[in-house]
């Protein structure tokens, strides 16, 4: 169905501030939002929000999603008009500049054809379809450099609370998305300056051929062709450039935010006790143990500055006349090894030990016994004959007699 | 003879965890000077490792004592919070953080029940315990004091961003070995854990 434009064109001038808040919501929209814009963007000319969504819907600048449907989107061609009218921009996407290589690439193959062929005609309709995907690529190129500034701008000046990693996924999309493939596509060595370099040495076969004789218009399309190949790199390298910093901001401010994310979230989880110290930012305390204040230390020096003198303590060096009883058992029990080496195999310890000693008692027996026993140089044996009596000063022993053998 | 300017001073404050950042003249210019090595081997000769951190300023490498001292699970919380919130505001943490002056009845820390219950766990339970922790956090030179109620971050807070970093590069570091080397199927009914094989099942 037709739109009668000046109806068109009349709705629009009163419905400028509701056009914009469409276009800038964008996507799918219900009837209910629809009428909830309407409300928010009245008119210039009073009129109730039903008849402004009935005039949106008959001038189809809102068209059903499908035939019948509830949901509406704004029109393909409206939607474009608004861009243009009020200066806004969508970003080629580098599938579109793709494209437009690839078309320029058949189109050239055409050109070659019409020059063998010296086909004037397909000659000059492949000429005028190179000019259209240059105006186009230079058209889409403008707008994407103006898209991506817009963005760096938005995210600049945003006011709105959107968290730091929700920005940073955002511009990771923009950089992968549209930036660095679209560099890699118009870079020197790219599709896009082969493509071009074919298009320029057939115009200049065109020229040299005389097949195709406006001139201005193959002078006009070569500049063009420099035109745009050195714009094109010009430009995504300054979006890269301006994009670059807003890149490296807030991919270190995304990967800060998760790590404290983290942190917080197992802290949460797990509680502190399982916290761990791989969370905590360590400082350094260095903790004095034991050591003496200034004021003690000065104390101290005065103490012995200050002290009367004193005469050296006179040391009695005589000789004592008992023997030291504890010494002798000690140095008894000591030689017993080198003594039962001599004599080795023993047959009956114990009688050994009381030959030995000169006057035994029975804890000086025992633990000389002990000694030999548990000594590593040897091994004792354990026997069940008849026990024997062993005489000490102070009592008497019975047992079997333990054989001790070298090990 | 040690002709070191202002070691004493520096000693004194490194020691006892202080971090030395531009905020503190004159010491911050006497280690930042021409005679930066010779304080970091000084100090390496009776066994402290002077740190000189990539955004300039400069801290004793702490040891890991086996007894935490409460104050340091408290710090981490409350500057984690601090981040969370940063992040939250969409502007670049940093910026935020460093760029402005904050009052301490105006800190997130007991607007969300998220981040009461986090701190509730360090026993810090109110403003006063906050102000308590940040006069420890100015003890460590994180912070500085503007009047009662209002402080700002100096430039050593770097660290916790830094440990910020390091969670996530251990994080990421981990998941790429996971996923080199994964593990045997679970049995307990784990669908997370199910090996790539099982999941072909």
């Amino acid at each position: 169905m037709k739109v009668n434009p000046q109806s068109f064109f009349n709705f629009c001038a009163n419905h400028a501030t509701l056009l914009r808040a469409l276009a800038e919501r964008g996507g799918e929209i219900s009837e209910a939002e629809a009428v909830r814009l309407i409300r928010m963007n009245p008119s210039a000319a009073e009129e109730i929000p039903e008849t402004a969504w009935r005039r949106l819907r008959e001038l189809q600048i809102l068209v059903p999603t499908e035939p019948g449907s509830e949901v509406f989107f704004m029109a393909d061609p409206v939607s474009r008009l608004l861009t243009y009218l009020f200066n806004e921009a969508n970003p080629a996407t580098p599938e579109m500049i793709r494209g437009y290589v690839l078309s320029l690439e058949t189109t050239g193959k055409r050109l070659a054809r019409a020059l063998d062929e010296e086909d004037v005609q397909e000659a000059k309709l492949a000429f005028e379809e190179i000019t259209q995907t240059l105006r186009r690529i230079h058209a889409d190129l403008e707008e994407t450099q103006h898209a991506i500034l817009g963005e760096v701008a938005r995210y600049k000046t945003e006011r709105t609370r959107v968290s730091v990693r929700e920005k940073y996924r955002r511009i990771v999309h923009w950089m992968e998305r549209y930036v660095e493939p679209m560099i890699e596509i118009v870079r020197a060595d790219g599709p896009l300056r082969a493509a071009f370099d074919e298009a320029e040495r057939l115009l200049h076969r065109a020229r040299e051929e005389a097949l195709f004789t406006d001139h201005p218009a193959l002078t006009r399309n070569l500049r063009f062709l420099r035109l745009v190949a050195a714009h094109a790199l010009r430009v995504f390298t300054q979006c890269r450039k301006e994009i670059q910093p807003l890149y490296e901001s807030l991919r270190r401010s995304s990967f800060i935010a998760e790590g404290a994310a983290r942190a917080l979230e197992k802290l949460q989880t797990d509680g502190l006790s399982k916290w761990g110290n791989e969370y905590l930012i360590e400082v350094a305390a260095l903790r004095f143990q034991n050591v003496p204040s200034n004021a003690a230390i000065a104390l101290t020096l005065r103490r012995v500055i200050e002290h009367p003198p004193e005469p050296p303590p006179v040391l009695q060096l005589s000789t004592e006349k008992a023997d030291p009883g504890a010494l002798v058992r000690l140095m008894w029990l000591d030689s017993l090894p080198d003594l039962v080496r001599r004599d080795l195999p023993v047959g009956d310890l114990l009688g050994w030990l009381v030959t030995k000693h000169p006057s035994p008692n029975i804890s000086d027996l025992l633990a000389g016994f002990s000694r030999l026993v548990f000594h590593r140089e040897f091994n004792a044996a354990f026997s069940d004959q008849t026990p024997r009596a062993y005489a000490a000063q102070d009592g008497e022993i019975e047992a079997s007699p333990v054989t001790l053998i070298s090990v | 003879m040690i002709d070191l300017a202002h070691l004493a001073s520096i000693f004194d404050r490194l020691k006892r965890g202080y971090h030395l950042g531009p905020d503190d003249e004159p010491e911050f210019s006497a280690l930042c000077g021409g005679r930066s090595d010779e304080y970091t081997a000084f100090f390496a000769a009776i066994g402290l490792k002077l740190v000189r951190h990539e955004r300039e300023f400069f801290y004793f490498e702490p040891d890991n004592p086996e007894t935490v001292p409460d104050t340091l699970p408290r710090i981490a919380i409350f500057s984690y919070i601090m981040i969370d919130h940063a992040a939250n505001q969409g502007r670049p943490i940093e910026e935020f953080i460093f760029g402005q002056n904050f009052l301490v009845t105006a800190l997130p820390h007991f607007t969300f029940d998220r981040y009461t219950a986090l701190l509730r766990q360090v026993d810090v339970h109110d403003m006063p315990d906050l102000k308590t922790l940040l006069k420890h956090m100015e003890r460590i030179g994180w912070v500085k004091w503007l009047g009662e109620d209002e402080f700002r971050f100096l430039r050593p807070f770097h660290r916790v961003f830094s440990k910020c970093l390091e969670i996530v590069n251990s994080t990421q570091a981990a998941a790429k070995q996971a996923a080199e080397n994964p593990g045997p199927p679970t049995t307990d009914g784990d669908q997370h854990s199910a090996t790539p094989a099982a999941t072909d099942e």
